[in-house]
């Protein structure tokens, strides 16, 4: 990072940041949806460059979550369209691609943290086991390996290995979003979704999670884009911020200019509201 | 040496058979038209489950398995499958039943009237054992009304869906040789209506009542209703290669409508060859668990559908007398395996402990 | 001119029991489980005079395709013996006319319960097996449309889950009959209880095999020359049931599946489960003409 220029902090023009000099990793264009009636999401953009972590910040109802299942190719728009830097498939609009291809594409190269465990995991089986399960369906057969593998990013996660065959039933809320953790990133994917990772997790272990996030992203610069309500996440977390209300897009930019000048009426008043 | 002895085994299944059927002696037409004529409701809900409406032909499988009712249905089923088809019958409405029993819990009068007809319900149930002395049990004289009760009745459904009470499904109509039949095509889920209705018509009326009864109880949103309940004589009407429809008989139907008072006023339905309420009024509240948007688990289609099957449960249950000695051999196998693993661990960890300490 | 005279005479019911159209469904089914080796086809499944759960859908299978020239062996546990092969034989005989044999050799169609015979089957030969549970994804998703989906997306990810974690529990896979195998390198099928031993016998086999569970109401189709691979991790090896040592106390064969049958003295006493081919065995030491086929074990290994 280079020394801040106080007197350019004022201004309201802003360079781009070093970040941004990169192709990016993620574009979706023109998102539009419509959930009988309810527009969930009206002509929205959003970019992520490698190495950088979004943020999307809004109330329930901005669309957030849906935009982020889109993300995931779990849900389609009724227009726009989605990319993602990966070779061979620059210039592949991935909601065009079938059942067969968006399953592959989804388990080799995006990851993603539910709110819920139980969505992201398999609570009756090891947590180890969840972690190999996805080395299993992207066609790894080596019983040795796998349990390597699985150890090792459960160990990147920060989750005690010798705790690696419990099963998620029997971990407590933040060792069961570690073992997610841990799951999405076992094949290296090149985007991380985080759905309010840490709500509804004690104050406390919100704290050690984040941190974790926080480590594993800088070591590892995985391109991450995470959703939450709550603006002290995403100011841990974020270089850069996109705020929604009702399905559009209100502001965006870099966190900190977000949070120490929001332009937007409804951006100063989350940010007002919070502190 | 002469291979002799796992032989017989022919021999012996077909002495077990004799001795079965010595004991009952043997089947003439008298027996089963004593079946017939004293067992006149096992006879009807063997017609239910076997989906097969002939009475002789039942009261003759209820000789022929000396009362076992699922060797009954079994044997039933299997001379349906014999059976060519010849024809469809028209559609029947509720306004053309001749009804004998008709009774609504819904409202204190409807339309037609409560026809009591014939039933044990208000009765006391006393055990006559004078005629084991030889008092034979004569029952009393029936008076006649005063004007007979109509042979037919309205809907009480139609009065209720006039009023807007109750919601109004679309009537589809299609082919009569294109109804879904659930006896020639796998059951698959969700299942079509008609696949529904059919297996809980041929459904095992305990399996029925075992699991109406625990929604009934509350496993599940639903709280029923007997809104009509009907014991009656369907005409069978045939349609002519000329053209013209003509009865080829009665045969005796129960169904049920259920209404819940969970949400909404939801509607379940359920109808059977042969007079069989218990099984009717189960059916029908099964109908509207199953048709909730999130049925308890074992309120779903699948889990209805699948254990209430009579010839399918009773032939899995009994399948567990097979000899099954391979699958117990290939089990014993593996878990002999690990125990010798876990005692050549065992062992492994003496001798590192010996070798450490003699060190 | 009587009605009677224009109709065929009246018999209690069809060759081989089932209706035409019964027939003809089954027929379509096989066909198409043929073409997609180790789909599982829903049928109607219809009723026979023998209760579920006892082999009505390999009857179904088996009475569809009865000619009057077929010859049929039937087995359960691998003896053509026992109480249900017998009763299933003596159908076949009633409403088939058909030869009945207990020589692999000989027969055209065998319909067996939980076995595959030793002596290698021919591309002329059809092996019936009965299923009692098609679905290989049972224990893992209860819901039958869902895990038809999971078949259609190949999502078996779960189930080498359930294998991983035998290793991890027992050090050992623990899964015994119905060995999760995959067929033509898509479909992963159940193959029936036959024992892990049996299973490697499907594998690019000369035979049709054709799998058929009754009361569930699948067919589904091993065809001749077909892949079938046992799901195995590279790094742990495939095991069969431990009979390779194993002697028959009747014949002084060797390197076969046994049955164990315990003794008074607490000791177990071993015979061959093939229990015809056991007879043949001692009728060749009596000194008789007996032809005993090629098998796919040798010396206890299976020989590919």
């Amino acid at each position: 990072m280079t020394a801040l220029n106080l007197a350019a902090a004022t201004q309201i023009t802003r360079q781009p940041p070093h970040l941004m000099l990169a192709e990016p990793m993620l574009t979706m264009c023109g998102i539009s949806k419509n959930f009988g009636g309810v527009k969930a999401l009206s002509d929205v953009d959003a970019t992520v460059y490698p190495g950088e972590v979004l943020g999307i910040v809004g109330e329930s109802g901005s669309g957030k979550s849906t935009l982020l299942r889109m993300m995931n190719l779990e849900d389609t728009p009724e227009a726009g369209s989605y990319h993602l830097a990966l070779p061979g498939r620059e210039n592949s609009n991935l909601f065009s691609l079938d059942r067969f291809e968006r399953r592959s594409l989804r388990a080799e190269h995006i990851g993603i943290v539910y709110q819920n465990p139980h969505l992201g995991l398999l609570m009756g089986h090891t947590s180890s086991g969840n972690v190999a399960e996805r080395l299993l369906i992207a066609g790894k057969r080596n019983f040795a390996e796998l349990r390597e593998r699985a150890r090792q990013s459960l160990d990147a996660s920060e989750f005690p290995v010798e705790r690696m065959d419990a099963t998620p039933r029997e971990l407590s809320g933040g060792m069961q979003q570690r073992v997610q953790l841990a799951k999405a990133i076992a094949l290296e994917p090149a985007v991380l979704l985080l759905d309010e990772p840490t709500t509804g997790l004690d104050v406390s272990v919100q704290a050690l999670v984040l941190d974790t996030l926080k480590r594993l992203q800088r070591d590892h610069a995985i391109t991450m884009v995470l959703v939450s309500h709550d603006l002290g996440v995403i100011r841990t977390m974020a270089d850069r911020v996109m705020v929604m209300r009702r399905g559009n897009v209100v502001e965006q930019g870099l966190a900190d200019q977000i949070f120490q000048d929001p332009q937007h009426a409804y951006t100063q008043q989350l940010v007002h509201a919070k502190l | 040496m002469a291979y002799v002895a796992t032989r017989g085994g022919e021999q012996a299944i077909e002495h077990a058979e004799r001795l079965f059927r010595s004991d009952l002696g043997t089947i003439s037409r008298d027996r089963v038209d004593a079946v017939r004529k004293t067992m006149p409701y096992l006879v009807d809900r063997l017609m239910g489950e076997a989906s097969l409406y002939e009475p002789d032909l039942a009261a003759l499988a209820l000789a022929q398995a000396g009362g076992d009712l699922y060797e009954a249905v079994l044997l039933l089923r299997a001379y349906r499958t014999t059976q060519p088809r010849i024809a469809f019958a028209q559609p029947v409405t509720q306004p053309d039943l001749f009804t004998v029993r008709r009774i609504s819990a819904a409202f204190k009068d409807i339309p037609g009237g409560q026809i009591l007809g014939p039933t044990l319900d208000y009765s006391h149930r006393l055990l006559q054992v004078g005629v084991l002395m030889g008092e034979d049990f004569t029952p009393e004289a029936v008076p006649p009304a005063a004007q007979p009760a109509p042979a037919t009745q309205p809907s009480l459904i139609d009065w209720q869906k006039a009023q807007g009470i109750v919601l109004d499904h679309p009537v589809e109509t299609v082919a009569l040789e294109d109804i879904p039949d659930v006896t020639r095509e796998p059951l698959l889920f969700p299942v079509p209506r008609a696949h529904k209705l059919q297996s809980l018509a041929r459904a095992d009326t305990g399996g029925t009542l075992a699991l109406g009864y625990a929604t009934m109880r509350g496993y599940g949103d639903v709280h029923p209703t007997v809104n009509e309940l009907r014991l009656a004589e369907a005409p069978v009407r045939l349609r002519h290669p000329r053209g013209t429809i003509f009865s080829a008989g009665r045969v005796r139907v129960s169904q049920a409508e259920i209404i819940s008072k969970s949400k909404n006023l939801e509607l379940g339905f359920s109808a059977t060859f042969g007079w069989n309420e218990i099984k009717v009024i189960a059916a029908a509240t099964l109908d509207i668990a199953s048709s909730q948007p999130n049925p308890a688990s074992a309120a779903t289609e699948e889990f209805i559908l699948y254990h209430t099957e009579p010839v399918e449960s009773s032939g899995f249950c009994i399948h567990f007398k097979l000899p099954h000695y391979v699958t117990f051999q290939s089990a014993l196998d593996a878990y002999r395996r690990v125990k010798a693993d876990r005692e050549a661990s065992a062992s492994t960890v003496v001798e590192k402990e010996l070798t450490s300490t003699a060190g | 001119m009587k009605l009677q005279e224009l109709t065929r005479p009246w018999a209690a019911f069809n060759y081989g029991f089932l209706d035409e159209s019964a027939k003809r469904e089954i027929r379509r089914r096989i066909l198409k489980a043929i073409a997609v080796p180790g789909y599982q086809v829903p049928y109607a499944s219809r009723e026979v005079p023998m209760a579920r759960g006892w082999g009505t859908g390999g009857l179904q299978v088996s009475l569809t395709i009865l000619k009057p020239d077929a010859v049929v062996k039937v087995i359960d546990q691998g003896t053509d013996d026992s109480v249900n092969a017998c009763s299933i034989r003596k159908f076949f005989g009633r409403v088939g006319g058909v030869i009945e044999t207990e020589d692999t050799q000989g027969a055209t169609i065998i319909q067996s319960r939980h076995r595959i015979p030793e002596e290698k089957l021919r591309d002329d030969q059809v092996l019936v097996l009965q299923v009692p549970d098609p679905e290989p994804l049972r224990t893992v998703q209860s819901d039958m449309p869902v895990a038809r989906e999971m078949h259609g997306d190949a999502d078996y990810g779960q189930l080498w889950l359930i294998l991983y974690e035998q290793l991890v529990k027992s050090g050992r896979i623990m899964q015994y009959t119905e060995y999760p195998s995959l067929v033509n390198g898509r479909h992963v099928i159940s193959p029936s209880p036959i024992p892990r031993w049996d299973v490697l016998k499907l594998n690019k086999a000369d035979h049709l095999t054709i799998l058929s569970a009754g009361r569930e109401k699948r067919i589904y189709a091993v065809p001749p020359h077909t892949r079938v691979e046992p799901l195995v991790f590279d790094d742990v090896p495939y095991r069969v049931e431990d009979h390779q040592d194993k002697t028959c106390y009747r014949t002084n064969v060797t390197g076969f599946f046994m049955n164990e049958l315990p003794q008074d003295d607490g000791s177990a006493k071993f015979e061959l489960s093939d229990s015809h081919f056991g007879v043949k065995h001692m009728r060749k030491a009596e000194g008789e003409p007996v032809a005993i086929g090629d098998t796919w074990y040798k010396n206890g290994k299976m020989n590919r």
